[in-house]
């Protein structure tokens, strides 16, 4: 069960959003708390695809060693074609929520999958449809869930970050 | 928040369109922009001023009600209603205090806050502001005022128009919602003017029989504006009671 109260950041590159997740980090925030989203490419140079190697799963893509990167820190990893939003590539525990959203078919007026598990964990839909928009230009966003002290505490760190928005979601 | 924020020129547009930050230059509004935390609360959050009362707290969108209950009766009185544009938490930043109030988010809402020594900081230094929060502060003493007396003089057809008629925006039209209240439940307007549920009920009903509102649930309109006028100061006595009724 994710906590329903989120600090969400944007960020408009992936070294930005990696160095908020390692700030976090090193900050000793729980891992299991901190998921990060971004877009996987519509149109890849190269062919894209998953494979394991007995327990890690890697990314073959343009992006792939950045997401490996953020696979290793972070628990939770999934990559999903989601129509109206496109290749989503997501780590941490958003993931469950999402796979959670998807099984159970929840539909939310006139939002995606991703959208109804973004307003499943207290995101309203007013801020969602940014959060969106913002993922298609090929921008990332970094979510940390927790009690009020904990999305607090991670908006002081994530203030210091590199991010365009950051901001704390109560429900 | 930067400009880079997807919700920065919603944010800059709501306070430039506000009483409270209306006036202040474009600078200044962006420094605010840049020292605020966004925050997003859910419909029907109740949050005990004492969680809030340390932050100032200016809304961007939905509403928030401040009231008082009485925890053994159960009755409640609507303090204070904000709408986007709005600042609260107003008596905590005059004598850092935490009050007896309890907040609840009407609708989805978004906020930006910003913590009280800061507000009180930023208010010294920036004079603009300063000027621009002390009518502020009037008008909320005297939605207070109007409030005390309603519920001291008048009985609830009047409080009800009187309500009503602080909500209107626009005097001219026929059929006009009022802000902020066109959809609140009876209940709920009730706990504006000090009364129950049932009363207000009958009182819309008999309104919307003489065909001066159009009333159904989370609905309300008024449809003749100078009937509810004469509604709101039949039992005013003085003109001082009917200029205060405007404001």
């Amino acid at each position: 069960m994710v906590d329903q109260n989120s600090c969400v950041a944007l960020y408009l590159s992936q070294t930005e959003a990696e160095a908020a997740v390692r700030m976090l980090q090193q900050a000793e925030f729980d891992i299991k708390k901190i998921s990060l989203i971004g877009k996987g490419d519509d149109h890849e140079e190269h062919p894209i695809g998953f494979y394991s190697t007995g327990k890690r799963v890697k990314l073959w893509a343009k992006k792939g060693a950045f997401w490996g990167g953020v696979w290793g820190l972070l628990f939770g990893a999934g990559l999903f074609w989601i129509p109206g939003v496109g290749p989503v590539l997501m780590a941490g525990p958003l993931v469950a929520v999402l796979v959670a959203t998807l099984e159970s078919a929840v539909v939310v007026g006139g939002l995606s999958a991703l959208g109804a598990a973004l307003y499943s964990i207290g995101i309203p839909k007013e801020s969602i449809i940014r959060y969106e928009t913002a993922l298609n230009i090929e921008q990332y966003l970094v979510v940390v869930h927790g009690s009020l002290q904990e999305v607090e505490r991670a908006y002081e760190v994530l203030s210091a970050s590199e991010s365009t928005d950051v901001a704390i979601h109560l429900s | 928040m930067t400009p880079e924020s997807p919700f920065y020129a919603d944010s800059l547009k709501c306070l430039q369109e506000s009483t409270l930050f209306g006036e202040l230059d474009r600078e200044t509004l962006v420094d605010i922009l840049s020292r605020c935390r966004r925050e997003t609360w859910k419909q029907r959050r109740l949050l005990p001023l004492e969680e809030t009362w340390q932050r100032f707290h200016i809304l961007l969108s939905g509403r928030v009600r401040l009231s008082r209950s009485n925890p053994h009766s159960g009755r409640m009185i609507t303090l204070f209603l904000h709408g986007p544009g709005d600042g609260f938490c107003l008596f905590s930043l005059l004598d850092g205090q935490p009050h007896d109030l309890m907040l609840e988010t009407l609708d989805d809402v978004a906020l930006l806050s910003i913590p009280m020594e800061e507000t009180r900081e930023w208010i010294a230094a920036h004079p603009a502001f300063n000027r621009a929060l002390l009518p502020y502060i009037g008008q909320q003493m005297c939605v207070l005022a109007n409030l005390a007396e309603d519920l001291a003089l008048h009985d609830t057809e009047t409080r009800l128009a009187r309500l009503i008629l602080r909500h209107m925006d626009d005097a001219e039209s026929a059929h006009a919602e009022p802000r902020l209240i066109n959809d609140l439940s009876n209940e709920s307007l009730a706990e504006m003017i000090g009364s129950v549920r049932v009363v207000v009920n009958r009182q819309l009903q008999h309104w919307k029989q003489e065909g001066i509102v159009d009333a159904h649930r989370g609905y309300l309109a008024v449809e003749k504006l100078n009937a509810l006028a004469q509604r709101a100061e039949q039992q005013l006595a003085s003109p001082l009671a009917k200029t205060s009724m405007l404001q």
